[in-house]
């Protein structure tokens, strides 16, 4: 309970800060918007000359984007900017101050920054999901929006877990920063169904960097694609990388303070 | 005389210069392979989707085959390797940190060091971007049909392009005199280079009234153009026509390029940084 | 004589780091086998704090005064001995004791740059779970005695250094900790800054009746705010006790100021002459030989005034760590 009260409570203070920046607000609308304008855009060039990309219909796909969109936004709001403060504060040394706070210092590592205006993309994400299930109509039932949810979340969990893996390295290596651009650049691939992919990139897309996970997967399971095997292995992969995320967090921990493991 | 001894003086500098950057961008080679993997990325990603609509539509669309939108990406992938440049968010951080000051004090304008850092960390990239497509066209089997002359007007168009490319995206790189949200501008300078440059599927693709946007606007001529023409895609005529196009907009951002260089010079140093 | 709020015994802390060669072919040896050196930075240090007390601990840099400060915060695990503070083992870092101490260090921010300082102050009231009570009464309090107010609205970057320094201290004892580790808490800061910061803790410490641990490179902050010093070299102990025993125990010499009406004479056979000028001299002369020094100078020359001092602080630091390395 606690825990939430101090989300609750950063997320605020961020909220209140940002909202003194009005015209940063614009800025970013307008960046979303533009975004979001190139994906229908590129859309809509591809189904004027098809019916289906890969048996998915333009809103099946139009849900796809919903998620990239959703999904983007819960990463640029919270984990980027948590995980790139997390690595500039073990070089500088400020990784201290968090330490010798009576909270759970991932907690707070992961929840110190908010870019608050990336609410935006994440409620363009919400409209342009919600605008695809209003035309996908009926097909939608109780059990592929459960499906859904849990997907949802598990990616969410798989891709907050490789960030915090990624930043923790930053305890024994420099310039991580890298390593975290590596993942941006090939979320990008994540706005297509991973399954148009030749099998070695799928490969890479689902387990070197899980970008599948947080788009395709939740994707599949709203348009009544997803197998019970990929629904078991995305749940199964979120608690395993949850789990390992913990443990580097953890073994970095005991490196900076030099415990012998 | 006095423009030959400049040209040599031009000459030496761009040698030593190229042995530092060259040693620098060894330094950050790291940072240059995941710059490559988003290049490479994002044009092989357009490669399979168009792939699968060719193939899901009787194979062919708009003239293309699979294997004809592997050559056209291949051959994007490696163009825009010669002519991309980073100089717009380079700039951002120069006037942002106040590097600018100094290389303004030095005799010589900076471009030309931008133009040599450009070129070597080229000189790094594009061995490894040569091996990458030849591994992806052992797994997409590029195809077209392209004659000598398109190969040999290729050149030309390519030097072209980057010619093109650099000075426009050097003189974009300048609004960050102006103001500390060029990343706003970027997105959309990209967003253009994106559909009328042939990035997000073959210009021919697009309406009518699209193409001829992408003809009067510049973006075409530093990418998409000398990829179609390399694959044979175009006739004598509009190869020259083409040449023709990117001829006058190299003038034309010359010219751009001195008048805003100086406007931009004047307002950093009326701000007093 | 009550329990300790900080206690110290033998403790050591050694760092394995890889021991670099200069080179080409060291370079890429390196590769594959690196070879290792252990560096003691803390080597068996033992002492204890009384509560309430406010200790100078001091060193050249690399003596291990941050080390020690950092294990006994808890940020470090020692390679041997042990240390409580408060009671509790620092380095097993529970929450119980974490919420009793605070750390502030003069060259690191704990407050996030972009924000003002009150919602930084926020953040930590959620993350100390202090009432709101509580809060507001401490935040006040320090306000007043900071001098804070037209600060906190600020966003933190706009600060002055010894503006944001401030709010810096605000905002590690908003949670009124019992035991106060300050790092260099005054580097960096005008003259007017470092005598107010001191003068805060000198008034924060008589109040709460925290006990402050502190390091500093400016004489002055010890001499003002500590009765009681703690010097170590090399991570070893060298002195520990009152400040004006350091000076009797590492000072062989004193410092004789003689101002005469005579500007020409020569003193050098009283002693090493430091500095004249306008009749005014300064002459260093044995401990042992002052009395005799003093008298043969009134004796021979036309004195108006005469001066015997210690010499300053830093001086005596200086002897004492040339001794050491010599």
């Amino acid at each position: 309970m606690n825990t939430l009260r101090l989300i609750y409570v950063f997320f605020r203070v961020s909220v209140l800060n940002e909202t003194a920046y009005r015209v940063n607000f614009f800025i970013q609308l307008f960046q979303s918007l533009l975004e979001l304008g190139t994906a229908l855009a590129g859309l809509a060039v591809i189904f004027s000359y098809t019916h289906a990309l890969g048996g998915w219909r333009p809103d099946e796909m139009l849900a796809l984007v919903g998620v990239y969109f959703l999904v983007g936004g819960i990463i640029s709001l919270v984990v980027q900017p948590g995980m790139s403060a997390l690595i500039d504060s073990v070089r500088d040394g400020t990784l201290d101050f968090t330490l010798t706070k009576p909270e759970d210092a991932q907690l707070l590592v992961s929840i110190q920054r908010v870019a608050i205006w990336s609410l935006l993309d994440l409620l363009m994400g919400l409209g342009v999901l919600g605008t695809a299930l209003v035309r996908l109509g009926q097909s939608i039932g109780a059990a592929e929006a459960a499906e859904f949810i849990g997907m949802l979340l598990a990616g969410a969990v798989i891709v907050y877990s490789f960030w915090l893996i990624l930043a923790s390295l930053s305890f024994w290596l420099v310039r991580v920063e890298n390593l975290l651009e590596i993942f941006q650049s090939m979320y990008q691939a994540g706005r297509w169904p991973v399954s148009l992919y030749p099998g070695w990139l799928r490969f890479a897309l689902t387990f070197i960097v899980p970008v599948a996970f947080a788009t395709s997967v939740p994707a599949e399971a709203l348009t009544g694609r997803l197998d019970i095997l990929t629904l078991l292995g995305a749940l199964g992969l979120a608690l395993l990388l949850f789990a390992v995320a913990r443990l580097v967090w953890r073994l970095g921990l005991r490196r900076y303070s030099g415990a012998s493991a | 005389m006095s423009l030959l001894l400049e040209l040599r003086g031009l000459l030496k500098l761009y040698a030593q210069q190229f042995k530092t950057t060259f040693a620098s961008m060894v330094q950050y080679r790291a940072s240059l392979l995941i710059w490559m993997i988003s290049q490479v990325l994002e044009p092989l990603v357009y490669l399979i989707v168009w792939s699968t609509v060719s193939n899901g539509s009787g194979g062919s669309v708009g003239g293309y085959t699979a294997r004809g939108f592997a050559a056209y990406y291949l051959a994007l992938m490696l163009v825009n390797q010669v002519t991309y440049t980073w100089i717009m968010w380079e700039y951002e951080y120069r006037v942002r940190q106040g590097l600018l000051s100094a290389a303004l004090l030095k005799p010589v304008h900076p471009i030309h060091s931008d133009i040599s850092d450009n070129l070597s960390s080229k000189l790094i990239t594009l061995p490894i971007l040569l091996v990458i497509v030849g591994i992806l066209s052992l797994i997409f089997h590029p195809a077209a049909a392209t004659a000598w002359w398109a190969v040999l007007a290729f050149l030309p168009a390519l030097a072209l392009a980057f010619l093109v490319r650099f000075l426009i995206e050097w003189t974009l790189a300048l609004a960050a005199f102006w103001t500390t949200r060029v990343n706003a501008i970027n997105q959309v300078y990209f967003i253009l280079m994106l559909f009328l440059a042939g990035q997000i599927a073959p210009l021919t693709l697009f309406p009518r009234w699209l193409q001829i946007v992408a003809d009067i606007l510049p973006f075409r001529w530093m990418l998409g153009f000398p990829v179609e023409l390399l694959l044979g895609r175009l006739t004598p005529v509009q190869a020259l026509e083409g040449l023709g196009a990117q001829a006058a907009w190299l003038i034309l951002s010359l010219v751009l390029i001195r008048s805003i260089w100086r406007a931009g010079v004047r307002v950093y140093s009326a701000v007093g940084a | 004589m009550p329990e300790p709020a900080i206690h110290l015994h033998e403790l050591c802390k050694t760092y394995r780091v890889p021991e670099r060669e200069s080179g080409m072919g060291a370079a890429v040896k390196s590769l594959f086998h690196r070879r290792m050196q252990d560096i003691k930075a803390v080597d068996g240090l033992t002492f204890d704090v009384a509560p309430g007390e406010i200790v100078g601990f001091l060193g050249p840099n690399g003596a291990g005064k941050t080390t020690t400060l950092k294990m006994l915060s808890g940020l470090l695990h020692p390679t041997g001995g042990e240390g409580r503070v408060l009671g509790a083992i620092p380095w097993q870092r529970e929450r119980a004791f974490l919420r009793q101490i605070t750390l502030v260090m003069g060259q690191r921010n704990q407050l996030v740059w972009d924000i003002p300082a009150a919602d930084s102050f926020e953040l930590n009231r959620a993350i100390y779970r202090l009432p709101a009570a509580d809060f507001r009464r401490t935040l006040d309090e320090l306000t007043g005695l900071l001098e804070l107010g037209p600060l906190l609205k600020k966003p933190v970057r706009n600060l002055s250094l010894g503006e944001r320094m401030k709010c810096e201290i605000a905002a590690a004892l908003l949670h009124r900790p019992k035991v106060v580790f300050l790092d260099e808490p005054t580097i960096g800061l005008d003259v007017t800054m470092q005598r107010r910061i001191r003068s805060f803790i000198a008034e924060y410490n008589r109040r709460s009746g925290a006990t402050v641990l502190l390091t500093s490179h400016y004489m002055a902050d010890v001499e003002a705010l500590c009765k009681r010093v703690i010097v170590i070299h090399h991570g070893r102990l060298l002195f520990d006790g009152d400040l004006s025993a350091l000076v009797q125990k590492f000072t062989a010499h004193k410092t004789i100021v003689v101002q005469l009406e005579d500007c020409q004479a020569d003193l050098h056979t009283y002693g090493e002459v430091l500095n004249c000028e306008d009749g005014r001299f300064t002459l260093k002369v044995p401990k042992a030989r002052t009395a005799r020094v003093t008298e043969r100078l009134l004796a021979d020359l036309p004195v108006i005034d005469l001066l015997v001092e210690d010499p300053p602080i830093e001086e005596v630091i200086d002897t004492v760590f040339t001794q050491e390395a010599g």
